[in-house]
């Protein structure tokens, strides 16, 4: 999207402040004649039109001009080289740089937490924002990398992501909006419901993961706010890593064909 | 005449194997002498359940289930919950906020000597 503009260089710095040269690198571009940066601050994502952002600063009288929306500052900011080089900007004497504010009303979500997390996830499957699942679309709202390996027994429910080499065994269910990043494994008679699963990641048998988002070891269950490290009970792993599974759900299901009380 | 139907107790320290298997030979036992029992496992004073006594707890269940029994499990805390909904244990327990609510039903002469009361449970 940024190069769609004609823009010509594009960097990523880290936001590490410790992270050497992070500022440097900017005031260099500046004093080489680079007239105008557009600073994105990783944290959110946004459909913001930057065409008519950059129109929009050029109609300004301020040197910088900065995205928000309902909820605030979107962390986009396109600014001219005096502000970076601040002994030719025209900062007042505290240093403040006066600026335009642009209101986007289209599409943001902020990623500072899973909740935002699976939003996004959400919205993109069933078609309320700008992303769209790469993968084959292998039928209605249902898209699965040509690389996975799903298992034909597997029930998956629309709309759902499977990511590149991810393997999805016997049994698994897959329904609610739920996704499963690159290279996962999901291991027999999982449930996945409104679930999220992050890349490199390995889910135990028969476990049922319910309105979470795992990474490797770490679930984050949003209806409870809780965080559990699920690698010591073996019930998740970081691929690679692999824990020994208790096959505690295998017991429950030896439970199970005994006759369970209703719940 | 089988009787005391209701007993209601704490999960043992899951490092202690020797008071896990007397924890399960009162279970066996409280069992084989009820008709449909009711064991109601305290967890109010559990932060987060552990494997062993994940493990434990189904022993539990298929102990109570052959005597035509259920299981409650009261009081679990947030992630306790979730980590019995992440295993499917919760599919066959019965889940409650308390052992109140668990024993709400029974009569005083329900239950098994010395366990009506949580601060008298029986590890």
């Amino acid at each position: 999207m940024v190069q769609g503009l004609g823009v010509g260089l594009v960097s990523v710095v880290s936001r590490d402040p410790h992270e050497p040269n992070r500022i440097h690198t900017m005031i260099e571009w500046a004093k080489e004649g680079v007239e105008q940066i557009l600073l994105i601050v990783l944290g959110s994502y946004a459909e913001i039109d930057l065409v008519d952002l950059v129109r929009f600063h050029y109609q300004g009288q301020h040197p910088v001009t900065k995205v928000f929306d309902q909820e605030g500052p979107l962390g986009v900011s396109l600014m001219h080289r005096g502000c970076v080089l601040t002994d030719q900007g025209p900062a007042d004497h505290d240093g403040y740089q006066p600026s335009s504010r642009y209101d986007f009303l289209g599409y943001a979500v902020r990623l500072s937490s899973t909740v935002s997390y699976r939003r996004l996830v959400k919205d993109a499957l069933e078609g309320h924002c700008g992303i769209h699942p790469t993968g084959t679309q292998v039928r209605e709202s249902v898209w699965i990398e040509p690389s996975a390996r799903v298992d034909p027994s597997v029930q998956i429910d629309a709309p759902c992501y499977i990511g590149a080499a991810s393997n999805i065994k016997a049994g698994v269910t897959i329904r609610g909006c739920s996704s499963v990043e690159r290279n996962c494994e999901i291991d027999l008679g999982t449930i996945l419901d409104h679930a999220s699963v992050l890349p490199n990641t390995y889910l135990a048998p028969g476990l049922y993961v319910r309105e979470s988002v795992v990474d490797g070891t770490k679930l984050e269950h949003l209806g409870r706010g809780v965080s559990l490290d699920l690698g010591t009970a073996g019930l998740s792993a970081r691929i690679g890593r692999r824990a020994n599974p208790l096959c505690r759900s295998m017991r429950v299901a030896d439970v199970r064909r005994t006759g369970a009380p209703g719940r | 005449m089988k009787s005391t139907p209701v007993t209601v107790k704490r999960l043992p320290d899951a490092s202690d194997q020797a008071s896990q298997k007397r924890f399960l030979r009162d279970i066996k036992e409280f069992v084989s002498r009820s008709t449909r029992p009711r064991l109601v496992l305290d967890l109010s004073g559990v932060e987060q359940i552990r494997p062993e006594s994940v493990d434990l707890l189904l022993e539990c269940v298929d102990h109570a289930e052959r005597g035509d029994g259920e299981v409650f499990v009261a009081g679990p805390s947030a992630r306790t919950t979730v980590i019995l909904e992440l295993t499917q244990v919760a599919s066959v327990v019965r889940m409650v906020s308390s052992v109140r609510e668990a024993t709400a039903e029974h009569q005083p002469n329900d239950f098994e000597s010395g366990t009506q009361s949580c601060s008298l449970h029986a590890a």
